[in-house]
């Protein structure tokens, strides 16, 4: 279904109407267009999907819940800017997942915002930043993480990975060179003994301007790795497996991003084999799982792919929250929404997300897939798609609170 | 040894592939003085190009068939877009050409999306060349390298050789004279032009099967074949094949290279010192291997201007 | 400086306006108008260098850059001391404009033309290679993040204090940068840009010139890039991407070089279409880029260069002047129309999520468009977008040819 963003309200309405019930306002503020504009469109039709379904459950307060979309023009500069036009137009909420460079620029904003207008605050729904020091450093109370990070991804892909036996003893780390990618070298090097692995060597390269990985395939090689496990994604992902195919290297590859629209189609066969650690597989969710996939087909036009059932679930866990916050004075109080979000459970089709107080952090199952002919649903119009290998319920998947949070709360 | 072999290997490929993008860049600049920022969007759309029509004709004739398309698009933009503007001096041209590679890209992520596109090498083409240890090379990889070093010779010779490299050669330092031999310089730059584009087109349709084929093609390549041009010497097409070789294998080497500054200090013993510092002393070269061509830019820029090979003019 | 002479009241008038910003808009446009005040300086201080001096730096965003993370790490340090309260903070970011502008510009200036285009971008593109791994300065991927503190009686916490101090800011420069056009040192910049040579031949140190040029663009880039921090709260290394460098430079020429305000004109009006339009469609990128073409096609002296033409025309032909004003804005407006509904229509056919649904049905489904479906098989449709398109393209060959007749009428 195609279909333009919500007007605005403008806020003199809102005064004048403040006796009646106010609707809550959702902003989404997404990279919509630029060179990464495809995973913030990916985002955008979960949310959407989503907010839809809200919406014929009820909405809040006897009102539709009404979504804006802000196009933060592919830059955290620009995130700050449509971060305070949706402040002005009126949104409490806010929803962002594709980088988390603009996950670090709007939390922190949110923070200073809700300092300096107490009573006015807002809240920042996480759906897809996952670098660690959002839930460490930065901890912010008006902050919820509701996707994964690098520590619990390399937990359960090390772990699932082990229990096919496709990880040996030998592992090599490579990664992008910046805080995911560092990230994740870490985790790799914490999760090594109990993987019953040796780190062989640890590399970091330059984010996408790499285009020829074949000297890094002569080092994987000569190392004698058994199994490489990289965080990479788009093209350091699509051009690091094409070049480790093309140097005819015998390494499994453990990975986070395989699953992003476009890369078993350009991967083709060689994608055989590897594995993802990923948020939902529709396989591993039997009916719930299936019903899901069909539903959200009907109405989008397509499976959900990626992170659109993340952005799904997590949306779940807020309208779940929003059901447990009584309005005061016919408006949300956004602190009362988030002491909800604390507390709150939902079930889904991989198993229960709960929220964790201490950091903000999702307790959330994660799934361990392999590309495989022989899965159920098939990826990206290909032949192949992602066979669940196991299932982490939420405590198996889960890591403890960074010490680095100190979370001040109202 | 095998290290030192497969990392010279990649990195002449890879500088090949540098070089058959930027082989037609500075050729326009030397002839014409323009800087064409949208000279890798020909890259780009050689690429899509291809993959449109792989499935109707087959791979090796998309690759004919996207070249002389890419080609006409590039006679098209000198003959319509920039010959309005050239005489407004280089800045205009340029920010035209920057906003004809804004037009180019955002078209093609209108048409054909944002994700990369299954632009594949032909299950014929992807074999194994030889073994080398434990490695394998591919032979499309050869291909590639193969086809460069024939654009160059042809190149080369239709330059020194033919009467028309003759025109061309001599339109570049003196084209007035040329005009007034009576010979259509307009139509020798537009060639120029198409001709530079084409080669642009062909090293996108067969990079772009081996490597991906997405709307952000141009932006990945477009800065390094700018170094090469620079650092090889505007208009000089023997520079620019040095710079692409000295780039790729300067590249491809640094990735083995797990050094830093640091430990150039530990000869002196003030390894500890430099490690305490941080920051430039501990960056490995291994993670700068995309960085150094910059730097040698700088260089070049600084103590050579008109690049390795260039004239002094 | 065309129209300097006869603009002091229009001048004092667009000032009034500004000022009285906070009170006419609505608090994101006024955040946007703090961004585009931002972009006017920045794309001043960058005329200084490529418009009066001649250079085309194409790495401009490093100075900018450096200015903002300079200032970051003052607002972290000082921390409300006192030492250099919040209005006084962006001194920090035009000192280090200065400095990196000096040590750049020493090398830069050796040469000229491309090579001193390409030693910018090299230093540019270093920087931003650079500044993901030197996370102490830098702050690596989510950048750094600071907080303005209360200074002489005010908090700076609403945007309207953050609006008055940027425009008092942007305004105090602008009026800097104008006085140096008129000081010896100014002048002479300009002679760098029509005849080096004979400068040197007459006498003056030209190597000092141009570092002087640069530094002083330099220095008033950080004082534009402190802004944005102050503004922003957080600095990112990607303030050193080209495609900054890049947007500085096209929202100069669309300006306009030859006077004194058309960059920053180009600069606000660019911001602005940008903030304003990239949430209403997709392509908007793509609109970005046909309006560079466009202007460097048609309009190759920018803005300004369009306003001296409407000035000479209304002059030239008196009332007649108004049908063909008329004439082509209706033209120009049939034309966008017809533009933009046929990118928005392929746009949206060409979708993937439109695609799918094209292959699962029979016929094409429909396409929602301004609030309506249309049918891509309908004759309707197709009309909407080629009747636009005619109907301007006939009228702007009319208004074109009535104007050069007229005007060669009038030159009788």
């Amino acid at each position: 279904m195609i279909h333009l963003r919500q007007s605005i309200v403008p806020m003199a309405l809102f005064a004048a109407a403040a006796a009646q019930a106010a609707p809550v306002k959702i902003g989404l503020l997404e990279t919509l267009s630029g060179p990464q504009a495809s995973t913030g469109q990916t985002y955008r039709s979960g949310v959407r999907y989503a907010v839809e379904k809200m919406n014929s459950a009820g909405g809040w307060n006897g009102q539709p819940v009404q979504l804006v979309e802000f196009d933060n023009q592919g830059g955290p500069a620009g995130a700050s800017d449509k971060l305070k036009a949706a402040i002005a137009d009126g949104v409490q909420i806010v929803v962002q997942g594709s980088s988390s460079a603009i996950g670090g620029q709007i939390t922190d904003d949110v923070r200073k915002y809700n300092l300096r207008n107490p009573g006015h605050e807002i809240v920042y729904i996480n759906v897809g930043a996952e670098a660690l020091e959002l839930t460490g450093e930065r901890c912010n109370f008006h902050h919820f993480r509701l996707t994964a990070n690098a520590q619990m991804r390399t937990k359960v892909l090390v772990q699932g990975m082990k229990q096919v036996k496709a990880l040996g003893t030998k592992v090599y780390s490579i990664n992008q060179n910046y805080s995911w990618g560092q990230d994740m070298e870490r985790a790799i090097v914490d999760n090594a003994q109990a993987g019953g692995y040796q780190v062989v060597e640890k590399t970091l390269h330059d984010v996408n301007k790499i285009q020829d990985f074949a000297p890094y395939i002569a080092k994987i090689s000569a190392s004698g790795a058994e199994t490489v496990i990289t965080g990479n994604w788009s093209n350091d992902l699509l051009l690091l497996m094409k070049a480790a195919k093309a140097g005819g290297l015998k390494a499994h590859f453990g990975t986070v991003y395989l699953d992003q629209p476009g890369n078993i189609t350009n991967a083709g066969d060689l994608a055989l084999g590897h594995f993802v650690a990923h948020t939902f597989n529709a396989e591993a969710g039997g009916s719930d799982g299936e019903r899901f996939v069909a539903d959200f087909t009907a109405k989008t036009g397509h499976a959900p792919v990626f992170v659109e059932p993340q952005a799904v679930y997590g949306l779940e866990m807020v309208a779940e929250a929003l059901r447990h916050t009584k309005p005061a004075n016919g408006q949300l109080d956004v602190n009362a929404f988030a002491r909800a979000m604390e507390t709150t459970r939902v079930k889904t089709p991989m198993g229960e997300f709960s929220m964790r107080a201490a950091d903000h952090q999702l307790m959330m199952p994660l799934v361990v897939s392999m590309v495989s002919k022989d899965a159920k649903y098939k990826a990206d119009g290909t032949d192949m798609g992602f066979k669940p290998v196991k299932v982490f319920s939420a405590e198996e998947a889960s890591v403890p609170v960074q010490a680095s949070c100190k979370m001040q709360r109202p | 040894m095998d290290a030192l072999v497969f990392a010279l290997l990649n990195g002449v490929i890879y500088g090949l592939l540098l070089f058959m993008v930027s082989a037609g860049l500075t050729l326009i600049f030397g002839m014409m003085g323009v800087l064409n920022f949208a000279h890798a969007s020909f890259y780009m759309l050689g690429a899509y190009f291809a993959y449109a029509l792989q499935g109707l004709v087959g791979f090796a004739p998309a690759v004919v068939l996207a070249t002389v398309l890419a080609g006409a698009v590039g006679a098209g933009v000198e003959r319509f877009f920039l010959r309005r503007v050239h005489r407004h001096g280089h800045a205009h041209e340029l920010l035209l050409t920057f906003g004809l590679s804004f037009i180019v890209a955002e078209t093609i992520k209108l048409l054909f999306g944002n994700q990369p596109v299954d632009y594949r090498i032909p299950p014929a083409l992807d074999v194994a060349a030889f073994v080398v240890g434990s490695q394998q090379y591919p032979a499309y990889r050869l291909l590639m390298g193969g086809v460069a070093l024939a654009m160059f010779a042809v190149l080369y010779l239709l330059l020194t050789r033919t009467r028309v490299g003759i025109i061309v050669r001599s339109a570049i330092y003196k084209p007035r004279m040329v005009e007034a031999l009576g010979h259509n310089v307009q139509l020798v730059f537009m060639g120029v032009f198409a001709v530079g584009a084409a080669l642009a087109g062909l090293a996108g349709a067969i990079a772009g099967a081996f490597y991906t084929t997405s709307p952000n093609m141009a932006l990945e390549i477009g800065v390094m074949v700018f170094v090469v041009v620079v650092v090889g010497g505007l208009g000089s097409l023997g520079g620019a094949m040095l710079a692409s070789l000295l780039i790729g294998v300067m590249t491809s080497f640094a990735v083995g290279v797990d050094r830093s500054l640091a430990d150039l200090f530990a000869v002196v013993g003030a390894r500890d010192w430099a490690e305490g510092v941080g920051g430039l002393l501990t960056l490995k070269l291994s993670s700068l291997a995309a960085t150094l061509p910059f730097a040698l830019m700088l260089l070049v820029l600084l103590v050579r201007p008109s690049g390795l090979m260039g004239s002094k003019n | 400086m065309a129209h300097m002479r006869t603009s002091i009241p229009l001048l004092l008038g667009g000032v009034a306006v500004l000022v009285a910003l906070p009170l006419l808009l609505s608090a994101g446009l006024l955040n946007a108008s703090v961004q585009m005040l931002i972009a006017a300086l920045f794309a001043s201080a960058y005329s200084l260098l490529s418009g009066r001096a001649g250079m085309l730096s194409f790495g401009h965003a490093a100075y900018f850059g450096v200015g903002a993370f300079a200032t970051v790490h003052a607002m972290n340090a000082l921390n409300g001391t006192g030492l250099l309260p919040t209005p006084l903070l962006p001194l920090a970011g035009a000192g280090a404009g200065l400095a990196f502008g000096v040590v750049a510009g020493w090398f830069a200036t050796q040469r000229t033309g491309t090579a001193f285009a390409m030693i910018t971008l090299a230093i540019a593109e270093l920087l931003h290679a650079l500044a993901p791994q030197l996370r102490g300065w830098f702050g690596g991927e989510s950048g750094i993040s600071t907080m303005r503190m209360p200074a002489w009686g005010l908090n700076f916490g609403s945007t309207t204090q953050v609006y008055y101090l940027t425009l008092a800011w942007v305004l105090a420069a602008l009026a800097l940068l104008y006085f140096h056009t008129l000081t010896p040192p100014g002048r002479l910049t300009l002679a760098l840009r029509e005849n080096e040579h004979r400068l040197r031949f007459l006498g003056y140190d030209v190597h000092g010139l141009g570092v002087s040029a640069f530094a002083i663009s330099g220095l008033f880039s950080g004082l534009a890039g402190a802004l944005q921090v102050v503004s922003n709260e957080s600095a990112n290394y990607v303030v050193f991407d080209a495609g900054v460098s890049a947007s500085v430079v096209l929202n100069s020429y669309i300006g306009g070089v030859t006077a004194f305000l058309g960059p920053a004109l180009g600069a606000a009006l660019m911001t602005f279409f940008g903030y304003a339009v990239s949430d209403a469609t997709q392509a908007w990128l793509l609109y970005q880029g046909v309006i560079f073409v466009l202007v460097m096609m048609f309009m190759p002296d920018g803005l300004v260069g369009l306003l001296a033409v409407i000035g000479r025309l209304v002059r030239t032909l008196g009332i007649r002047a108004a049908p063909l004003m008329a004439g082509w804005l209706l033209a120009g407006l049939l034309l966008v129309a017809g533009g933009v509904f046929l990118v928005e229509l392929v746009q949206r056919l060409c979708s993937q999520d439109y695609r799918a649904m094209a292959r699962v049905g029979e016929a094409w489904p429909a396409v929602r468009l301004l609030g309506r479906e249309w049918l891509p098989a309908a004759a309707g449709t197709w009309a909407t977008v080629l009747l636009p398109l005619a109907a301007g393209g006939g009228l702007l060959a009319m208004v074109h040819g009535a104007q050069r007749r007229w005007l060669t009428e009038g030159a009788k």
